[in-house]
């Protein structure tokens, strides 16, 4: 589902990913963790191409994305579901619209997409706000919009940087099962996390950064 | 993902009423003026055609000629020039072509045909050539060698030209101002189109709506200009059909020219501030 050969990605010189070679199969559950600056961020926007390797190869489902042409940007994006850090939310639709928007995308006809926004909502327990504005949110929630505007469209790879970061400990587990349970349906997750809870919550392999250099890749714990 | 371009751009022209109003007029000024343009010269062929011909020139005698006098003037005329064709214009005739251009003048003219001076009208290809009969002692007076038709049309060829220049600065000011409106948008919508391309939004998902809003006030403007310029031809064919010239028409093809520039000059603006938008994006 990923492969890497020899990425590397420097800003201005400074080099946050060194020479990674990593390869993921699909059906896998990964957790990629390494302190702050490690890299983590920019090693998933490598993987949904909204940056391109300095060097390297990326390969993500069978389509090496650093060569990616632009106008094929929205077809790779569309298998990859991006559980984003800053919940990326429109903020002039409302819950409901933010999902069915993508869905929309996705070629999804509108009372389908609609049936489906509200199914995902209501098994994030957001069903009851669907007609609110992002921000008018907590941060916890607008987090589970995220999350569920990743889902609703069932892709085959789900990139999540620091899903549970503004959940607190019962809603993080719970997110954690849900990713849990769409990897046993058959989707590759991957999730970048500095959370040591969770980490240690199920045991799945992970990849250690430091320094932009794959540390340790192994099962967790070790 | 059409629906989607309609809501949210007849939304973004309901956020920005003013903006596309201003738009709306800024193209449909032009493109009215333009159409005007286009009728004028399209008006000119015909009244081109009357000027290349003959021109007919007013010859006024002296009152003390009586009729065989001016029929033997007359006949000694056509024999020195028989290129010219020499018509004599009765009082009577006279009197009434008077009342027909000038109804105002009406007590005048309606003193009685006796004080009309004797007129005779002179065709020919070569105006200049009647200047030599101002110095012969029967003329009075010899009328201006150009012919109304030449004056106007020299003169609305000259404005044609004009209005078109006039309307081809104005509309790539209008079109500047879309161009511009659309980067003040896409600044505004930063975040957000950033967002949607993450998700995995085409370009013409993002750029449908931009492109509907600039569409819809080039549908305005278009209708508009279509309006302005009927009018204003009508007001024209009033001036110049009371000259006995022909009217100034705005045909269907004006009308589909009209409104095709009104709309594809800005959406083709758009698009292309998009591009270029979208380019500059995945740059960096």
């Amino acid at each position: 589902m990923i492969r890497l050969r020899g990425v590397s990605k420097d800003f201005e010189g400074r080099f946050i990913l060194r020479s990674l070679d990593l390869q993921v199969e699909a059906g896998e559950f990964i957790f990629l963790t390494g302190p702050s600056g490690a890299g983590k961020t920019t090693l998933l926007r490598l993987l949904y191409a909204a940056e391109r390797p300095t060097e390297g190869e990326v390969w993500v489902a069978g389509r090496r994305v650093d060569q990616l042409h632009r106008r094929r940007l929205p077809l790779l994006r569309r298998k990859v579901g991006v559980i984003f850090q800053d919940f990326k939310l429109l903020r002039r639709k409302t819950v409901l619209e933010n999902i069915t928007f993508v869905l929309r995308i996705h070629g999804v006809a509108p009372r389908e997409s609609n049936r489906r926004a509200q199914q995902v909502l209501k098994r994030l327990g957001l069903q009851h706000r669907q007609s609110a504005l992002p921000d008018a949110l907590s941060g916890g929630e607008q987090q589970r919009v995220a999350i569920a505007r990743a889902l609703a469209y069932q892709p085959r790879l789900i990139l999540a940087d620091e899903p549970t970061g503004n959940l607190d400990a019962d809603l993080a587990s719970e997110l954690l099962s849900l990713l849990c349970d769409i990897n046993y349906q058959g989707a590759t997750v991957l999730v970048a996390t500095h959370d040591h809870a969770i980490l240690e919550s199920i045991p799945a392999r992970a990849l250690v950064l430091h320094q932009g250099r794959i540390h340790y890749d192994g099962m967790w714990p070790p | 993902m059409i629906q989607h371009a309609l809501n949210e751009g007849l939304l973004l022209l309901r956020q920005r009423a003013g903006v596309s109003t201003v738009l709306a007029l800024a193209l449909a000024v032009p493109i009215a003026l333009a159409g005007v343009g286009m009728a004028v010269n399209r008006w000119l062929g015909p009244v081109a055609e009357l000027s290349a011909r003959e021109s007919s020139v007013a010859v006024l005698l002296h009152p003390h000629l009586d009729r065989e006098m001016r029929q033997r003037w007359v006949t000694a005329q056509s024999t020195v020039h028989p290129e010219w064709t020499i018509t004599e214009v009765s009082p009577e005739e006279l009197v009434q072509r008077l009342r027909q251009w000038f109804p105002y003048l009406e007590d005048l003219v309606g003193t009685g045909d006796a004080s009309m001076p004797p007129l005779i009208e002179v065709a020919t290809a070569d105006p200049d050539s009647l200047k030599a009969l101002n110095d012969q002692p029967e003329v009075l007076a010899v009328g201006p060698q150009s012919s109304i038709q030449q004056l106007l049309g020299e003169v609305a060829r000259r404005l044609s030209w004009v209005v078109v220049a006039l309307s081809a600065v104005l509309l790539a000011a209008a079109v500047l101002l879309a161009v511009v409106w659309i980067h003040l948008e896409l600044y505004r919508h930063a975040d957000e189109l950033t967002i949607m391309r993450l998700v995995g939004a085409t370009e013409g998902t993002i750029r449908g709506p931009f492109v509907v809003a600039v569409g819809v006030s080039g549908v305005a403007a278009g209708v508009i200009a279509v309006f302005g310029s009927l009018v204003a031809a009508q007001g024209l064919s009033q001036m110049v059909t009371v000259l006995g010239l022909p009217e100034v028409v705005v045909t269907p093809w004006m009308v589909s020219i009209q409104l095709a520039a009104a709309v594809i000059l800005p959406v083709a603006a758009a698009a292309f501030t998009l591009g270029r938008h979208a380019s500059e994006e995945f740059d960096e």
